[in-house]
């Protein structure tokens, strides 16, 4: 070990010590010799790794004894956190000891042979991995590379979700690759894609402590971002002068801090924001210098559809539905002219809101003097017109030149850990490639495989089958190999009980789920491979705020599991390159010829650069010792130099292992806090003041959108409004987190939330079971008309933590038509009384 | 005719997933007993504890969880109903514990005169505890026990 | 004018009533020639239990949830508030409605507190509080006035149904048996001392005794 790394390590120490002591209520030993006085038991060996939660990004210290996790506590030195964590957060360090920990391998069997029907029984990798390469090559063999496929999410650390984008896309050449980010961001991406041209924000966390009022659009962040939360109720309650607007369906614990509480009628939010443009525009106060040097105007293409099944009556109604993505221009006195209609007043009527409050919240925004932090996430993003939305929200910003400086920010908030660092930046989605490029653009495609080392044509030029058509594919019997990495698809993807759940068991599919836990998802598989977890290997995430974090290996996982970075690379090595290419592909390298996937993959000379002795000493690194190289240093050096030099920049790989994380673009060693604006991106014109430099003229897109329906309201038969969503205490689908006593207790189960007045109109009592039932499936579950949500009148609301509820059995699979992400937010359902409970 | 679409779909799924759900030895206690195509019941919400009994923290920086029910507790801009047993200056009269010193510091690790309004909201961090059972058990190991262990390294 | 033309014609207000009231009281003092003493005694008696019942009556009407409910300032905020409490539902489904707290229980308060209402009336006249932000607004105002009065009873509506003597401590949670056998048992405080804010929102809170 070298003097600095040592000085680091002691350094984290130093800083834990310091938190213990001033930690109050330890509970101090009455007896001395309840104290381990010998100093070398009681050392803890202390590092750092970001939370393995939500996609705020908190840095956490990990103690580790004997390869066991003993303690965490929030990172003082973390610019995210600064010490704190949530519950969640601060009871990480149990997440990885459930009791029906996954071991080993287990493949459905009868008779001691591969049976769809059989029962899960215990086998070697070796086993395990000769019946999926059998399952996958059959598939390609039966449908070319579109029937095989794979699921993954942003929990893969950013090497994980790099190797497995390159397996499907360079290896079995199939677009069939996409991330539980769809479910989550995916209208967010293509918000920003459509404004800017560019992903992920102009800002970032530091313009919560520089603004003057905060608006939540659909956010609940004091449940989802409790750690942002504490950050905007630190300057809330520090600077008096400071506004909290909170806008969502129903009342939940982000009103508690709220200046300015909104209960708004579903899916009326597009007309309180084309209102709140159209009040800037009518009082005078558009920002004209910018508007004029920095925006232009577009007429969004309208009657989009919703994404639904192309036979179903909604779609064939739609006629705007196959170009949605469309824009022609417009000039400003036509944009002006468009929003003419939507008044306060009116939007006061649609949305139910009391027009003094709608007033105030515009007037947050077109005044002039007021700084401006706009939140959102799934309320937005799960829309059937979440990109809507999103460029909805733009344009009040860009109209009032309120971005890309401290305090002024359109943030879109994200879910997963590396949301933004895996699924977005390395473009794990079934359109992109790493660095915003897109598979259907032959120039990216020609940069990919010029990186990648692959003869020309090799990535698909069509976009491959995206979350919500995967399961419909797989039902259809069209993608027949499926692998499904670090998410619960069964539980977190819409109408299981008409898509995913038959397209599982259908008989003409091979189902592979790698998991740490035996999760819904994992029970409807054919193979399930046991996964190692969070500090048990080597990762990195990227936060909301474009903040890139490592962690090292800080314990062995346990039994013969493994980390999904292993089991691709390992199991690339099942096919020999003729196995997946053409011949005339092949015929362009011949040199390939007799390699295996993972020698064109991942020994290509790059990914295998660097030597095992390169890991900083005195950490494990079981992939590193398993093929032979510094795995992860290799994959991220070859994916950072898709961004390097085109607004994407990330550090060097050492660099990460000491910081508490960087946000991109890295410029000379310089982080990027506010993209865009001259002074502080590096990649801003010198005299341009702002630049959009995702399009060539450096503009951004100010968006001429209608109003437009929800897929489904409540009607007579199902007179209730459905929306989903999480709570404090468990992370999606609690496959960690109800593993965790204390978190189980503070939410033991999913329950149904409604207004009073509701339940006793249909006589219904708190506590009774009831179902919720859709045009689609139904769960039962008890009746809360307490607590910490409150629904307005006419909707309920059912979190989606409980597997014992599988609730999205109830949700329908409408999406956005151009983010193709799903509305869980919206369904109509009625409210059954269980008979005889 | 959507609805006989979707009670047809759903009875094929059972029928598809009869066989193959019922047989597996694979079992999620989280679950429950309910195969993936049926829903079981949902048993009674349970109350939440109630009491003034500490529970023991699995390692000295976890938050405690609070141990007596909080049921209509408000904490909001007009006031935080927990700090009025737990603020320092209430606690002679409450007896309760006092919030931990590290609450009174703020982002730039600066003590101030009261509660830092970064740790405003008490349930961020802590949680009332319900009297249910969690269905999985947890095989976390804390520093005393590992450290009067025989063989380091435990189950694994 | 027309008051002056008036005045021309008819004497003037104080003096016809004057004389009403002269005539009235020389009727009163006449005794009857038609009905026996003990008949009209009789009569004043039973139109005395009429006029009594009815004002109760009317009193009691008052005093009901559907009443107070009646109106919107009412039904949609303190009223929707108390719904998610424990006075609203319990485990034994002994409920308080808004007179068993807010109207003293003993008749001299509670006509006192009736003639304080008709403020509340006017109030609603002039929507006073008819929005929800003007309700909130005036939040503060209305619950000092109601934690005032408990304090000067002793939260007399309180211990109409809760009375320190009929508590089984044994039966609360430890945390309570604790604080009553402190400070109610004791006399040191009160209920609402430490109670406030069970059966609604509370009011900005700075300042108030115990929220420092």
């Amino acid at each position: 070990m070298t003097s600095p790394k040592l000085d680091r390590r002691q350094l984290l120490k130093l800083e834990a010590a310091a938190i213990a002591a001033t930690a109050a209520g330890m509970p101090v030993p009455a007896l001395a010799a309840n104290v381990i006085t010998e100093r070398n038991a009681a050392e803890l060996e202390w590092n750092k790794a970001p939370c393995r939660f939500c996609g705020t990004g908190c840095s956490v210290i990990v103690a580790t004894k004997d390869n066991r996790v003993v303690a965490t506590h929030g990172d003082i030195k973390s610019e995210v956190n600064r010490g704190l964590n949530c519950v969640k957060g601060y009871f990480l360090s149990k997440i990885m000891y459930g009791h029906d920990r996954l071991t080993q391998p287990m493949l459905r069997k009868t008779g001691g042979k591969y049976d769809k029907n059989g029962e899960f029984t215990p086998v070697s990798w070796d086993e395990a991995f000769d019946i999926m390469a059998e399952k996958f090559k059959d598939a390609l063999k039966k449908r070319g590379p579109s029937g095989v496929g794979m699921f993954g999410s942003g929990q893969w650390t950013i090497w994980e979700g790099y190797a497995a984008s390159k397996l499907l896309k360079a290896g079995f050449r199939s677009n069939n690759i996409d991330p539980n980010a769809r479910h989550c961001m995916a209208s967010a991406v293509a918000g920003m894609m459509r404004t800017f041209g560019i992903d992920e924000p102009a800002g970032c966390y530091d313009d919560i402590e520089a603004t003057d009022a905060f608006v939540l659009w659909g956010s609940n962040m004091a449940e989802m971002h409790p750690i942002l939360w504490t950050r905007v109720t630190d300057r809330r309650l520090s600077a008096p002068h400071v506004r909290v607007a909170v806008l969502s369906t129903f009342e939940h614990r982000s009103f508690d801090l709220a200046d300015i509480g909104m209960v708004f009628v579903p899916q009326t939010d597009l007309y309180i924001l084309n209102a709140i443009a159209n009040h800037i525009i009518k009082t005078g106060r558009v920002n004209k210098a910018f508007v004029d040097a920095h925006t232009v105007f577009k007429r969004g293409q309208t009657d989009i559809g919703y994404g639904l099944r192309p036979d179903h009556p909604l779609e064939k109604k739609a006629t705007g539905a196959a170009k949605a993505n469309d824009a022609t221009d417009m000039s400003y006195d036509e944009f002006a002219k468009f929003v003419a209609d939507y008044t306060l007043e009116k939007a006061a009527e649609m949305s139910g809101v009391p027009l003094n409050r709608i007033r105030e919240l515009a007037e947050l925004y077109a005044d002039p003097k007021t700084k401006v932090v706009s939140f959102w996430t799934m309320g937005f993003n799960q829309h059937t017109r979440g990109v809507w939305c999103n460029n909805l929200v733009y344009n009040i910003h860009l109209l009032t030149g309120k971005i890309a400086t401290a305090g002024n920010s359109p943030f879109s908030l994200t879910g997963q850990p590396s949301a933004c660092g895996t699924a977005r930046e390395v473009g794990t989605f079934s359109h992109r490639l790493p660095a915003d490029m897109l598979v259907a653009n032959k120039a990216h495609r020609d940069i990919a495989e010029k990186i990648w080392q692959l003869p020309e044509g090799t990535i698909p030029d069509k976009p491959g089958y995206h979350a919500v058509l995967q399961s419909r594919m797989l039902r259809d019997g069209k993608l027949n190999a499926y692998w499904v990495q670090v998410n619960n698809n069964l539980q977190a993807g819409a109408n299981i009980n008409e898509e995913t759940l038959p397209g599982f068991r259908n008989p003409e599919n091979f189902i592979v789920v790698s998991d740490a836990y035996p999760t819904v998802t994992a029970l409807a598989a054919d193979l399930i491979l046991p996964a190692a977890m969070w500090v048990e290997k080597e990762g990195a995430y990227g936060n909301a705020e474009r903040r890139t974090q490592f962690w090292h290996q800080l314990v062995k996982a346990p039994g013969e599991s493994r980390s999904d970075l292993w089991q691709l690379m390992e199991f690339s090595k099942r096919f020999k390159i003729e196995e997946v290419w053409p011949e005339e592909l092949l015929a362009k390298k011949p040199e390939y010829r007799g390699k295996t996937m993972f020698d064109v993959l991942y020994r290509n000379g790059v990914v295998d650069k660097y030597p095992v002795s390169d890991i900083e000493a005195g950490y494990a690194n079981d992939e590193a010792k398993a093929f032979g190289f510094y795995v992860q240093k290799g994959l991220f050096e070859e994916y950072a130099s898709f961004g390097r030099g085109h607004g994407h920049d990330l550090a060097p790989f050492d660099i990460y292992h000491r910081e508490r994380g960087l946000r991109w673009p890295v410029v000379n060693g310089q982080e990027t806090r506010w993209r865009f604006k001259e002074g502080s991106d590096p990649y801003v014109r010198q005299g341009t003041n702002y630049q959009f430099y995702g399009f060539p003229d450096g503009k951004a897109r100010i968006f001429a959108l209608p109003f437009e329906p929800a897929a489904e309201s409540p009607d007579k038969e199902y007179p209730f409004w459905l929306s989903t969503g999480r709570v404090l205490e468990h992370w999606h689908s609690g496959t960690m987190t109800r593993r965790v006593p204390e978190l189980y207790r503070a939410f033991p189960e999913a329950v149904c939330f409604m207004h009073p007045d509701d339940a006793q109109e249909a006589k219904l009592r708190r506590g009774d079971e009831v179902k919720v039932i859709s045009r689609r499936g139904f769960i039962r579950a008890r009746l809360e008309t307490r607590g910490r949500d409150r629904p307005p009148k006419g909707l309920v609301f059912v979190p989606w933590f409980d597997e014992s509820k599988l609730i999205n059995k109830v949700t329908l699979d409408a999406t956005d038509p151009i983010s193709l992400q799903t509305d869980f937010k919206k369904c109509a359902v009625r409210i059954e009384k269980v008979v005889g409970s | 005719m959507m609805r006989k679409v979707t009670i047809l779909l759903l009875a094929a799924a059972l029928v598809a997933g009869a066989g193959t759900l019922a047989a597996q030895t694979l079992n999620s206690g989280l679950r429950g007993p309910a195969p993936l195509n049926d829903e079981g019941p949902a048993p009674p919400m349970a109350p939440n504890k109630n009491t003034a009994e500490k529970e023991v923290r699995n390692y000295p920086e976890q938050p405690p969880v609070i141990p007596h029910s909080i049921d209509g507790y408000q904490i909001d801009l007009n006031g935080n109903k927990c700090l009025s047993c737990h603020a320092r200056a209430r606690t002679g009269e409450s007896q309760a514990p006092m919030v931990s010193i590290t609450h009174f510091m703020d982002r730039d690790g600066q003590f101030l005169a009261s509660i830092s309004p970064r740790r405003f909201f008490c349930t961020e961090c802590h949680v009332p505890q319900s009297t249910s059972n969690p269905p999985v058990s947890n095989d976390f190991v804390d520093i005393d026990t590992l450290l009067s262990r025989a063989t380091p390294g435990g189950r694994r | 004018m027309s008051t002056a033309d008036g005045a021309e014609k008819r004497p003037g207000f104080f003096a016809r009533v004057w004389k009403f009231i002269v005539e009235l009281w020389g009727v009163l003092i006449r005794p009857s020639s038609v009905f026996g003493l003990g008949v009209l005694v009789m009569a004043g008696f039973v139109a005395g239990v009429i006029f009594w019942g009815g004002f109760n009556t009317a009193l009691e009407l008052t005093n009901t949830e559907k009443f107070c409910t009646g109106c919107h300032e009412m039904r949609d905020n303190v009223f929707s508030e108390l719904k998610s409490t424990i006075h609203f539902t319990n485990r034994s489904g002994v409920r308080a409605t808004c007179p068993d707290c807010h109207v003293p229980h003993n008749w001299t308060d509670k006509i006192a507190r009736k003639m304080q209402a008709s403020k509340e009336v006017w109030g609603h006249i002039f929507g006073r509080i008819d929005t929800r932000d003007k309700f909130v607004d005036h939040r503060l105002e209305l619950a000092l006035h109601e934690w005032a009065r408990f304090k000067a009873n002793d939260s007399l509506e309180c211990r109409n149904c809760h009375s320190a003597d009929s508590m089984d401590i044994t039966k609360q949670s430890p945390r309570a048996s604790v604080a009553h056998q402190r400070f109610l048992f004791t006399g040191e405080k009160t209920c609402i001392d430490c109670h406030k804010g069970i059966a609604h929102q509370l009011p900005d809170m700075r300042g108030i005794p115990g929220w420092q």
